[in-house]
């Protein structure tokens, strides 16, 4: 291999520039004024940096109420998510029962379903609960589509944790419930923490629970209120792109942080190799 | 770490005592993520089933059992058929060449060089960012006339490339390359934690033999990848027959349904049209397609787990 060594830097250059081109695209349309986001043929970096468009946008947009409901959502759908996996994974991970096998199985597979196969009858259970137009519905039906692959995450984690530690508690007089919220919890920290960003992410990307279920202009979170910008006609490209920015910035801080459990969670035995 | 015998003897008494409770907490630690499982999937997914036999009006409200009506309307529209293939084009070449991109990118940050770091991170930020977003960026980069990636084009000498969303064929594979893009990080990662690893001796030992990079990669990289690149790609293909933002947000499935795959075309069925039934009957089977690959893959899975 030592010959090829010098053709690496070309060929991840090239990669990283195909890769990257639309995030240049997006940053170098934010920064633009209307007049450059309009030119024929367009130039790549704007002759004059707006750097006024990202103030302009919460003015022009309700970004702030999308960016709550974002956030309103994506915290709902962690709370709810968690108080859900976190018994199901310690019992997946720890007890004996019957039908453990079958619980896995069943997780694993309910990971893969789509929310589109679901979503024309979920649609008449949204609405005879009457949350449609709601954020709840989002909160419910994301925790339900992030809960298989959570309390798989977390099962791990769990399973990592050596017996002894559980059974020296036990044997000093917790009870089960305490051994789970003083030491099964504080020693999986850290699969916890992915668990949650990994939930939170997921719940403030979706799109189409959002698209099915939100009607009310002050209630779509940021993946809709965005989208709409797109479906009128006059799209004002360098706000959108301002905005779009803004709305992933969190969410790519947030993503490398826990990117490499993410990888061998969902690869999962087979990266043991 | 062991435990000394008499701890042991200990516990084993305890879990003796316990183990009449034992199943009994297990099932109601297990019984909220049920009941949610219940409402928000299995009984959905009993509804469709139902409503996939019946007449159903523009409400969706049932009105006359009609067991195979839906499934019959479906089967003789010949646009269904083209539907299912383009779905099953759009998946194996989507996943192909993720796979094939991610492989490359994955060797190459393999070798050891400076700034290997940097660009294992730029890699994986088109992962990071959501769907939906990444597909309004794209919109705006193929934008015929204002959109960077034709004047890019020019400028090395493409002197007319195409208005990509405007013509069924050039609109499929801009939609395509879109779920490709944000595909590759996924594939790049999961490979290269499987090259790292590969234990070095085995490197070694077919050097010592006399091996070329080829034979070393034909021989000793391919198959101690293959597990992890057969796991990897069912996953990917769930993923991606399932994909549905990036169709709606780019094209929603023009120009005249000519990028409409089955995930798309079963929502404007049921959201945009009203068809509940024939759209209901498209879950159904689109459902059991995911079952068997899910299946399939979870059987891997258990399967690899266990060696």
């Amino acid at each position: 291999m030592k010959g090829y060594r010098y053709l690496v830097y070309p060929a991840i250059v090239f990669i990283l520039a195909v890769l990257l081109f639309p995030f240049f695209v997006t940053i170098s349309t934010a920064l633009k004024p209307l007049e450059e986001v309009y030119a024929a043929p367009p130039h790549w970096i704007p002759r004059n940096v707006q750097l006024e468009n990202f103030s302009v946008i919460w003015t022009k947009y309700p970004l702030w109420a999308y960016f709550r409901n974002s956030f309103i959502v994506a915290f709902g759908t962690t709370a709810i998510n968690m108080a859900m996996c976190i018994p199901a994974a310690y019992a997946v991970a720890r007890l004996r029962f019957r039908i453990k096998g079958f619980m896995m199985y069943l997780f694993l597979v309910v990971q893969m379903f789509s929310p589109i196969i679901v979503v024309i009858a979920l649609f008449r259970t949204i609405a005879q609960l009457g949350l449609l137009d709601n954020l709840w519905s989002l909160i419910f039906t994301n925790g339900v589509f992030t809960l298989a692959f959570a309390t798989w995450l977390l099962a791990g984690y769990f399973r990592s944790i050596p017996r002894e530690i559980e059974e020296a508690a036990l044997i000093d007089g917790c009870s089960r419930l305490q051994t789970i919220s003083r030491v099964v919890i504080p020693i999986a920290m850290p699969g916890l923490v992915t668990t949650v960003i990994y939930t939170f992410i997921t719940a403030w990307n979706e799109f189409m629970f959002a698209l099915t279920f939100i009607t009310s202009m002050d209630k779509r979170p940021l993946t809709l209120g965005l989208y709409n910008f797109v479906g009128r006609w006059t799209v004002q490209w360098h706000y959108l792109m301002a905005s779009a920015i803004l709305a992933m910035i969190p969410v790519i801080i947030l993503f490398l942080l826990i990117e490499k459990q993410l990888v061998q969670g969902l690869a999962g035995g087979a990266v043991k190799g | 770490m062991r435990t000394p015998p008499f701890v042991k003897k200990e516990m084993m008494i305890r879990k003796g005592k316990f183990w009449k409770t034992e199943s009994t907490f297990a099932y109601l630690l297990l019984l909220p993520a049920t009941v949610f499982l219940i409402v928000f999937m299995f009984y959905p997914i009993f509804s469709v089933i139902l409503m996939s036999f019946f007449q159903v009006n523009r409400l969706g409200q049932l009105m006359a059992f009609d067991p195979l009506g839906n499934y019959r309307f479906l089967a003789g529209r010949p646009d269904f058929w083209q539907i299912i293939i383009r779905t099953c084009v759009w998946t194996a070449l989507s996943v192909s060449v993720k796979t094939a991109i991610g492989l490359i990118i994955a060797l190459l940050l393999n070798i050891k060089f400076t700034g290997r770091k940097l660009a294992r991170t730029l890699v994986i930020i088109p992962w990071a960012s959501s769907v939906p977003i990444s597909a309004m960026m794209w919109q705006w980069t193929y934008n015929a006339d204002f959109g960077l990636l034709n004047h890019t084009l020019r400028v090395l000498g493409i002197s007319d490339p195409p208005i990509w969303l405007a013509f069924p064929r050039t609109a499929f594979l801009a939609n395509i390359w879109v779920d490709i893009w944000c595909g590759i990080p996924f594939m790049a990662l999961v490979f290269l934690a499987g090259l790292q690893a590969i234990p070095q001796e085995l490197y070694e030992a077919a050097e010592v033999d006399g091996a070329t990079s080829w034979l070393k990669f034909r021989y000793v990289t391919m198959p101690l990848l293959s597990g992890i690149m057969i796991v990897a790609t069912l996953l990917s293909t769930l993923w991606t027959f399932n994909s549905f933002n990036i169709i709606w947000i780019l094209t929603m499935g023009g120009p005249a349904g000519t990028t409409d795959i089955l995930v798309t075309h079963i929502y404007r069925y049921s959201f945009l049209y009203q068809r509940w039934g024939p759209a209901a009957a498209m879950a159904v089977i689109t459902f059991m397609m995911l079952l068997t690959v899910s299946i399939a893959y979870a059987r891997r899975y258990f399967r690899e787990g266990a060696a």
